[in-house]
């Protein structure tokens, strides 16, 4: 329950902890396991969404990113969890509106 | 704005309203999309804070009364759904479908959504509008939307949803008109009330409300977020650009070099209007304590009540109330920088230190509110949404060192070290205080991380830190919450303090003489229970007298210095002591006084924060387990500077 069965699975997919500053993409894929998820989905964190990396936090903190226009900052560790791929790759496989 | 053809088709349900004094309408929302600022815009003054029955959440409730009756509203705790996932939602849950024991369902709802943010704050309609209720959906921050670019059709809105509609700004009390509308309509039975129809998405919202979920989470949501974004579309949404004036202050806010170095003038602002400006407010308000005092005294005939009255109630109290001004002072700065957006930055700014020993982000600002008391520390955790994160941070806010010990720290330094100069320019004085909170926040991170190594031992839960907008703090929005914060405050510290002080005062009464006089110290109740733990408290370098002391000091530690006073039989009101200083030179050797000074550091001596630690984490397990654990700190920490100075 924790991960969306996506059918294109793709090996150029990416964590979004390896998303460069404002590389725009978009959520394909989120593995984190039962009721940990929901804070992220009720935060607007849900596959077919764009994430944008903005601000690198001081020491290695959580990163700033823009959801949906407007800004969510996350752990590295979380960040690892969502699997995303570039806007303009996605607009073909999912309704990246 | 409403439209005819939808409203005819749905049947318009005003519920009974006739077997109760006012109907009541329930503010729901996400945090952070002015839900509060409209019910202080709504409400006043005329507001009331409570608990839901058997838990920690706090009901606000204020009654608004138009020309055709009053309604009375409650703020519900912000969410972001109806998942019953934390206590803030789960209440939120059971109250919107009446389920909420001795309270019973509101009849209509007024979601609150911010407007800059439709497309996501739309994800919670969903479920609300699913309850069937009837709703009034509200979109705050109307200048904010239209200054950043952003527009909307509120009449297609409403058609699609098929419920009325407003944009307002909160703190405008003309823009608030719509809503009295619908607050009017509950007497009335104006068409604005009716109950919400059924909207596509709603079995999906309807699997959230029964325990055997349908679908997987995931998918509800995907669902949500997609149905939110045809409902922009259909009502013509134009999302607003990012705000500007954010990015900018961000740059400096959550730089890396910057950033850390406004964290840190940050708390040392507060550090310093807490210690140094709220000093001559806090001498006011005890000069203004004892002269009440003194004055009530004089009025009253010399007897037993009086006595009770000055030397327990009076002294009991003020010894509370004299908190109150760096509390607030405390809470003002709280308020701003939450209402400015600030405080979420700091959160992200001291989310890395806090993960390393065990803590969170969100920790971060009870920890800091316990420097003044732990009490409102303690409720401030609530904040904290992991739960194991929360029992944690509230577990080691009383080893911050809060202003109640200052006064003990400050007779004991003035009485033993000597005033010379350490190094340079920092006096011996300066560096021992300094030592003795330095050891305070070193237990609080060795204890954080041991707990969360041992009892709180778990996955670490996903950090979800939402950003808002900065925005100019609003001066109604935090009046009302230091009135509020005041109120709250009082009544809890001040029960216990005056049920403590009451029980001392009638332990140093009796027994009483053959004509009726109180005993003299050490013949009283109080100085027998000292005598009883002199042998445990002996190898500390303590004996009955400290004993004593310690005794009355777990009421609250400051006490200790007034008990002292009394039994060295010397007036401890004047500034510096210096009577007393002399007296416990006498009696304590540098070691013992050390001693004294560490355990003050460690020990839990402190009603209100058990009190409030019992409310907060449910039960008498984790009071229970936090005063064994400091006391047997303190003890040992106390025997160890015994025995090597």
């Amino acid at each position: 329950m924790g991960s969306t069965r996506d059918p294109a699975s793709n090996p150029a997919d990416r964590t979004l902890a390896d998303v460069p500053l404002e590389e725009e993409v978009v959520v394909v894929r989120i593995d984190v396991a039962g009721e940990d998820i929901e804070p992220l989905l009720e935060r607007g964190i849900v596959p077919g969404c764009k994430v944008c990396p903005v601000r690198n936090s001081p020491a290695g903190g959580p990163t700033v990113y823009r959801v949906d226009g407007h800004l969510i900052a996350l752990r590295r560790e979380t960040a690892s969890c969502l699997c995303v791929r570039s806007a303009l790759e996605a607009a073909g496989v999912l309704d990246a509106n | 704005m409403s439209n005819g053809a939808q409203a005819a088709s749905i049947s318009p349900t005003l519920p009974g309203t006739a077997d109760q004094a006012h109907p009541r309408v329930a503010l729901v929302g996400p945090p952070n999309s002015g839900k509060s600022t409209l019910f202080n815009g709504l409400t006043g003054l005329r507001q009331k804070v409570a608990n839901y029955p058997g838990v920690t959440v706090e009901r606000r409730s204020g009654v608004v009364t138009e020309s055709v009756g009053s309604v009375e509203v409650i703020d519900l705790p912000g969410v972001h759904s109806l998942a019953p996932r934390s206590l803030d939602q789960k209440v939120t849950r059971d109250f919107l479908m009446g389920r909420m024991e001795g309270d019973r369902q509101p009849d209509a709802v007024i979601l609150v959504l911010d407007g800059t943010r439709l497309k996501t704050h739309l994800m919670v309609a969903d479920p609300v509008l699913g309850l069937g209720l009837p709703t009034l959906v509200v979109l705050t921050m109307a200048d904010e939307l239209k200054r950043r670019g952003g527009a909307l059709d509120i009449g297609l809105l409403s058609a699609e949803l098929g419920v009325e509609v407003a944009l307002v700004n909160a703190r405008d009390g003309a823009s608030l008109a719509p809503v009295r509308r619908f607050l009017r309509a509950l007497h009335t039975g104006g068409e604005e009330v009716r109950a919400c129809p059924a909207i596509s998405v709603a079995d999906a919202a309807a699997s959230e409300h029964s325990p055997g979920r349908t679908l997987p989470v995931i998918d509800i949501f995907a669902e949500r977020r997609k149905r939110a974004r045809e409902l922009g579309r259909s009502a013509a949404f134009r999302d607003p650009r990012p705000s500007g004036v954010t990015h900018r202050i961000d740059a400096v806010a959550l730089h890396r070099f910057w950033g850390p170095l406004v964290f840190v003038a940050t708390v040392a602002l507060v550090f310093e209007a807490i210690f140094t400006a709220a000093v001559p407010l806090m001498d006011g308000t005890e000069a203004l304590i004892a002269t009440s005092g003194e004055f009530v005294a004089r009025t009253l005939p010399e007897s037993w009540f009086r006595s009770l009255l000055i030397d327990g109630v009076w002294a009991g109290v003020g010894s509370v109330i004299v908190f109150l001004p760096q509390i607030l002072i405390l809470f003002a700065f709280i308020a701003i920088l939450e209402d400015s957006g600030y405080m979420a930055r700091a959160a992200v700014i001291a989310d890395r230190l806090m993960h390393r020993v065990g803590l969170q982000g969100r920790s971060f600002l009870p920890l800091l509110s316990a420097y003044a008391c732990a009490v409102p520390a303690v409720m401030a955790a609530r904040t904290v949404e992991d739960e194991r994160d929360r029992i944690a941070t509230i577990f080691v806010t009383p080893f911050m060192t809060c202003s109640a010990r200052l006064p003990v720290y400050a007779l004991l330094i003035a009485a033993f070290i000597p005033a010379g100069s350490l190094i340079g320019p920092l006096g011996m004085r300066s560096a021992v205080l300094m030592g003795l909170y330095a050891l305070g926040l070193l237990a609080a991170i060795v204890t954080a991380a041991l707990l969360k190594g041992t009892l709180l031992k778990g996955r670490p839960h996903p950090f979800v830190m939402e950003l808002p907008p900065y925005r100019m703090p609003g001066l109604r929005s935090i009046g009302t919450r230091l009135l509020d914060r005041t109120k709250v405050f009082l009544r809890r510290a001040g029960k216990i303090i005056l049920m403590v002080t009451v029980v001392l005062w009638v332990l140093t009464q009796f027994p009483a003489g053959p004509a009726g006089e109180p005993p003299e110290i050490g013949d009283s109740a109080l100085g027998r229970i000292g005598q009883v733990v002199e042998p445990a408290i002996e190898p500390l370098g303590f004996d009955w007298r400290v004993g004593i002391g310690l005794v009355t000091s777990l009421a609250a530690r400051e006490v200790i210095v007034r008990t002292l006073g009394t039994i060295y039989g010397v007036e401890a009101d004047d500034e510096q002591n210096f009577e007393l200083q002399a007296a416990l030179q006498q009696d304590l050797g540098l070691g013992s006084a050390v001693a004294l000074l560490i355990f003050f550091v460690f020990a839990l001596q402190c009603m209100s924060t058990v009190a409030v630690m019992r409310r907060e984490t449910g039960g008498w397990k984790w009071p229970a387990l936090q005063f064994s654990y400091m006391l047997a700190l303190a003890y040992a920490g106390a025997w160890v500077a015994n025995a090597l100075i």
